[in-house]
């Protein structure tokens, strides 16, 4: 029965087998003054922000330096409750840490009334559906998490759209972010905003908070969303975007990523 | 951070100390507190001047020691410290110890201008290994004549006051 359950809700939102967690990758540090430095990033997949909770693999992890090139980053750990790695930030400038697992498909079916699911994607089903499946469709679902560490000087070239999948764009530099002052995130939708996009914004601290006091938001017209930062410290943004596709692969496309940032004391 | 400030006192200087008032420069005195801790590292300070527009003009001071410490100088980090690297090494002089010092500045911009009649920002930032970060600030005016400022003392910074001149 509770089995049924659980795989009625996940189809109603793919995207991994961690679904109910978030995933997330904290820097030690978001800003450094020299060259060289090494940080330690954690990596949880959690319901509390920034309260570990189940280590996850990090074989994808990997870090875009200012120049534009990216790396794999091989000092890794998988714990029971996080993960880690070490990371050396060679010279000035901005760097991007990414996690990006290959795109799933999943094709979702319903047979004799009940629902259920296939790793395949519609090229790949034919030949795995049974007889009789009804209501069929394959979501491709991809998630991401990232987030961004300056050395000395800011640079913008990881910030670059790659425009492909949901990104997010802001004209404050992550190492300008400060409290009390406004900000806004472009979400993006293969290199253009997108209305409708789905997130939730969160800070550390919830474990010493009777109010969890995130913030559910949907993004305007131009794609945008914007708040103030009230204080300093390290927040979370989590955001999702699915629709339709026409592509020989999948019916539905189900994007999503989360960010960590830093906010800085005035 | 709350920023304590306290009072403003603007006068007008004599007609008599007129003539030498234009050649003096301003003068900040500022006070490096004692603080009774089992622990105590000198603390990094800066001290600079930012215009209307909080872009930073005028560095008058900087007391660090090792570039990986240079970013806990939160405000100063971001606006001067992290993309001027030439004027940090310009500036930068030794930590000093808890006492009182007397910073002198010509009026003049990083590039050695002098700086445009109009609203203008005094910053002093302190941060302490092991222990806690301060920003005082305070608006004036340039021309100053005689400006008076005093800022209270709070954290890692003791009572801070210059004569804008």
């Amino acid at each position: 029965m509770l089995k049924k359950a659980v795989l009625l809700l996940s189809s109603l939102f793919l995207s991994s087998s961690l679904q109910a967690h978030t995933l997330w990758l904290v820097p030690s540090h978001y800003v450094l003054s020299k060259p060289n430095s090494w940080i330690a990033v954690d990596a949880s997949a959690a319901n509390m922000t920034f309260v570990p909770d189940k280590g996850i693999s990090l074989n994808a992890l990997k870090l875009y330096s200012p120049d534009g090139s990216s790396k794999a980053i091989k000092d890794v750990y998988q714990g029971k409750r996080k993960s880690m790695a070490d990371v050396q930030l060679a010279g000035d400038g901005s760097y991007r840490l990414e996690l990006a697992n290959p795109p799933r498909f999943m094709t979702l079916y319903e047979l004799n009334g009940e629902r259920k699911r296939l790793m395949a994607d519609k090229q790949q089903r034919t030949a795995q559906l049974p007889a009789g499946a009804t209501n069929v469709e394959t979501v491709k679902s991809r998630s991401r998490s990232f987030a961004y560490i300056t050395v000395n000087a800011p640079t913008d070239t990881v910030l670059t759209l790659q425009g492909e999948g949901l990104e997010i764009s802001s004209s404050t530099h992550p190492a300008d972010v400060v409290a009390q002052e406004a900000l806004q995130f472009v979400f993006n939708i293969n290199g253009k905003p997108q209305q409708h996009v789905k997130g939730v914004l969160s800070y550390a601290g919830e474990l010493y908070r009777n109010a969890a006091e995130r913030i559910e938001f949907i993004t305007d017209s131009d794609g945008v969303f914007r708040f103030v930062p009230e204080q300093a410290g390290r927040y979370l943004i989590e955001a999702s975007y699915s629709a339709d596709i026409a592509s020989a692969q999948a019916d539905k496309v189900r994007e999503s990523i989360t960010y960590s940032f830093e906010v800085a004391l005035p | 951070m709350k920023f304590v400030i306290t009072r403003l006192i603007v006068w007008f200087s004599a007609l008599l100390l007129s003539g030498n008032v234009i050649a003096a420069p301003s003068e900040i005195t500022l006070e490096l507190p004692q603080i009774e801790t089992s622990q105590y590292h000198r603390p990094y300070v800066a001290v600079w001047v930012e215009d209307a527009q909080q872009q930073p003009v005028k560095l008058i001071a900087l007391w660090v020691e090792k570039p990986d410490w240079l970013k806990d100088l939160r405000r100063f980090w971001r606006k001067i410290g992290r993309s001027n690297t030439a004027l940090v090494d310009a500036v930068s002089g030794a930590t000093q110890k808890p006492g009182h010092y007397k910073l002198h500045w010509d009026g003049k911009d990083d590039q050695g201008q002098m700086l445009a009649t109009g609203n203008y920002t005094l910053f002093v930032e302190a941060a302490r290994e092991q222990g806690g970060r301060s920003l005082a600030k305070h608006a004036f005016q340039l021309p100053a004549t005689h400006g008076v400022i005093e800022i209270e003392a709070e954290g890692e910074l003791g009572v801070i006051s210059a004569v804008m001149r």
